[in-house]
């Protein structure tokens, strides 16, 4: 139809509506023009190195001697030398790191959600002091990881550690607790310094939807004497699901390549090492650049595997629920 | 069904006092109307109705019950907001149904009252939508629907037309007429739309900065305006005003002289007003005409036709504009020069302080043109 018009002067209509005019075509081109320097940038900061790590996964690279590789295949992976099975996948400690991950992710932003949730209600809500809190609960989320984990391992110390001093003076432990060396203890003590850091990020971002939420049904709610705690199960969380989600894939993604909290908060400790933290020890502690090529291809295909798993539900439950 | 009483109702926000000392007395099945200007306090005076403000001081009786210090749940009213607030995520049915089942009605009790009010609003095709999928007019009746199945005592609706268009303005207002018809419940409503109030009101409590200035009927507010600004705000166009002074005074009746020279004889009751004494004349476009004989000259500023009608704005020197309402088509042109006859028998007269002089009993000012009024008055 739009052909018709535009086309005044050109033969045939249906000749017309083939071609595009000049207009639909400058514009097709500016669009690649604006896209290009983002398409360039993504495939010399992102996708070389990418593309370049799956690739030593597959050599013998060491560390030493970059240049100097051979193409090994998937002998990283899994190989099978005189009817033993050797490679990354056979190995333990490995499986040992993939399920401290999963874990520790599992349960961090599962309490960051919950408490963000809470602390986002709470700042939501009217009272003196509002914009203070709202700045001053963001603190721990400005501290760099590595500087917050740093001060934590401080007040952690099993002997000059300041909550085992409080915790012997109430009475509630006999002994001191060496809680980032203890195994039963180790990694619990790492998902409560995660809460601690990044519950104000999940806060903020649940505090910005439920600005979005319009007001009039709170009060048609409460004309109707529906009980707050059924207003929010009912029409809270289900309007700002779409937001929570978004945190929650945030949150998981950053919690799935954790490394520096746990590195500097319990080290190379087999107990509470994270896929990440794995990787790191082959290609520079042990200068295995191709196994620990391997380890960080993996790393990226179960991370995506997640996403993609979380995507697909999240888009299930968002299409029962347009809003 | 209920009465609804406030006695001197006053609402301070922090320091500002936003209504102040309200007294007002709306009986069970009556429609009254909330009029005034933005900011008046009248969406607030609903609001402490309602139950969704706190009564700074005063007491607000619901069906002889004082309520101040019930929720608003408790206080068995039903309330229509401007802008609908129905639950975007739930489709008309749980919006309806939503409510009451916090109430312990069975799962068949809420069934039948959320039939019965989609039949009554004719949403019954439109149950399983959700609000997005609905238009404007369709929103606001699940809005009046989840209000009906509550089964208020006392209906509530802050502004429910303002987000309409046009026609389907006149059509919302004439459904919300039918059901006060057919509930026969109490129902306050605020406007800022004086046609709303004119049509859908028993009585209407026209507020100003907080106050009432008028409760009346419809016609009681057109005909005998209270004050100034009753008489300003009702009727559209404005009622036109002229500063007089009083020339003479009879037992019934005031003689005051023109701007523009030459003196009329308003029958009111003079009430105390002195000779010299400077008051304001009001009379309504309708009857002000066009006429050879006319007391006070000026030349056409504006015309507007609007069919059945066309108003004349004329610059009647010094500043003054008066505004004609004549039937049929205009016939005078931009600039050109017209005098004006003012009919005495239905001019009103206001002292400097605002206040109405008191219209001579029995011949009620407008007495040839609204038969009606008379039977209201009785």
């Amino acid at each position: 139809m739009s052909g018709a018009i535009a086309g005044t002067g050109v033969p045939a209509p249906s000749l017309v509506r083939a071609r595009r005019s000049s207009l639909t075509r400058s514009r097709i081109r500016a669009a690649w023009l604006f896209i290009a320097p983002t398409l360039v940038i993504l495939t010399l900061i992102a996708g070389w190195p990418l593309a370049r790590t799956i690739w030593f996964s597959f050599t013998d690279a060491s560390l030493n001697s970059l240049d100097d590789y051979d193409f090994i295949g998937f002998e990283n992976y899994l190989a099978n030398y005189d009817g033993e099975w050797l490679g990354l996948l056979t190995e333990p400690d490995w499986w040992h790191s993939v399920w401290n991950t999963v874990w520790f992710t599992a349960i961090s932003v599962s309490i960051e959600t919950v408490l963000g949730i809470v602390v986002a209600l709470i700042l939501n809500a009217a009272f003196p002091g509002r914009g203070l809190m709202r700045a001053v609960i963001l603190i721990p989320w400005a501290i760099p990881t590595v500087v917050s984990a740093r001060m934590w391992n401080w007040m952690l110390h099993d002997q000059f550690g300041v909550i085992n001093d409080m915790l012997l003076r109430l009475g509630l432990i006999a002994a001191p607790i060496t809680w980032t060396a203890n195994p039963d203890t180790a990694l619990w003590t790492v998902v409560m310094v995660d809460v601690w850091k990044t519950t104000p990020f999940m806060a903020l971002l649940i505090l910005a939807a439920l600005q979005m939420l319009p007001g009039d049904i709170y009060e048609a709610a409460r004309v109707d004497g529906v009980h707050p705690v059924r207003v929010f199960f009912r029409v809270t969380l289900p309007l700002i699901k779409p937001a929570l989600l978004v945190a929650v894939i945030f949150r998981a993604l950053d919690s799935l390549r954790v490394f520096d909290l746990i590195y500097v908060l319990t080290a190379n400790s087999r107990d509470t090492a994270s896929m990440s933290v794995y990787a790191r020890q082959q290609l520079v502690d042990f200068q295995e650049v191709g196994l620990g090529s391997a380890a960080s291809t993996l790393i990226f295909l179960i991370i995506a595997l997640l996403i993609v798993i979380t995507l697909a539900l999240g888009r299930v439950r968002l299409g029962e629920d347009p809003r | 069904m209920a009465d609804v009483v406030l006695k001197s109702v006053q609402k301070s926000f922090g320091k500002a006092k936003i209504i102040h000392g309200v007294d007002l007395g709306i009986r069970d099945g009556e429609f009254v109307v909330f009029v005034g200007p933005s900011g008046c306090g009248k969406s607030t005076l609903l609001r402490l109705i309602a139950g969704l403000e706190d009564i700074t001081a005063g007491d607000l009786f619901i069906g002889g019950e004082r309520v101040n210090d019930l929720a608003p749940a408790r206080r068995g009213i039903a309330m229509v907001f401007q802008s609908y607030a129905l639950y975007p995520h739930m489709n008309v049915y749980d919006n309806m149904a939503f409510g009451l089942e916090l109430a312990k009605s069975s799962k068949g009790e809420i069934d039948r009252k959320v039939r019965e009010a989609a039949r009554m609003l004719q949403i019954e095709a439109l149950l399983d939508r959700k609000p997005k999928q609905l238009s404007g007019g369709q929103r606001q009746r699940v809005a009046i629907g989840r209000a009906i199945v509550r089964d208020p005592k006392v209906f509530l609706f802050d502004e429910p037309l303002s987000n309409l268009d046009a026609a389907l303005r006149v059509q919302t207002r004439i459904e919300i007429a039918k059901l006060h018809t057919d509930t026969r419940a109490t129902m306050i409503y605020v406007t800022h739309d004086q046609v709303e109030a004119m049509t859908l009101a028993d009585r209407i409590v026209v507020l100003n900065a907080g106050r009432i200035e008028q409760v009346g009927t419809p016609l009681d507010l057109y005909h005998r305006p209270a004050n100034l600004f009753v008489a300003g705000f009702i009727g559209s166009p404005q009622m036109n005003f002229i500063e007089c002074k009083v020339a003479g005074v009879g037992p019934d009746e005031v003689l005051v002289s023109l701007p523009s020279g030459g003196t009329l004889s308003v029958p009111v009751l003079p009430d105390g007003v002195q000779t010299g004494e400077a008051v304001t004349l009001g009379i309504r476009p309708d009857h002000v005409r066009v006429s050879p004989r006319g007391s006070v000259g000026g030349r056409v500023e504006l015309v507007e036709e609007l069919g059945e009608n066309h108003l004349l704005y004329v610059d009647a020197g010094q500043g003054r504009r008066l505004t004609v309402r004549e039937p049929g088509d205009a016939r005078h042109e931009v600039g050109s020069t017209v005098s004006l006859d003012l009919a005495r028998e239905f001019c009103h007269l206001f002292r400097r302080s605002g206040e109405a002089l008191p219209s001579r009993a029995g011949t009620a000012s407008p007495a040839p043109s609204s038969p009606d009024l008379a039977s209201s008055a009785a």
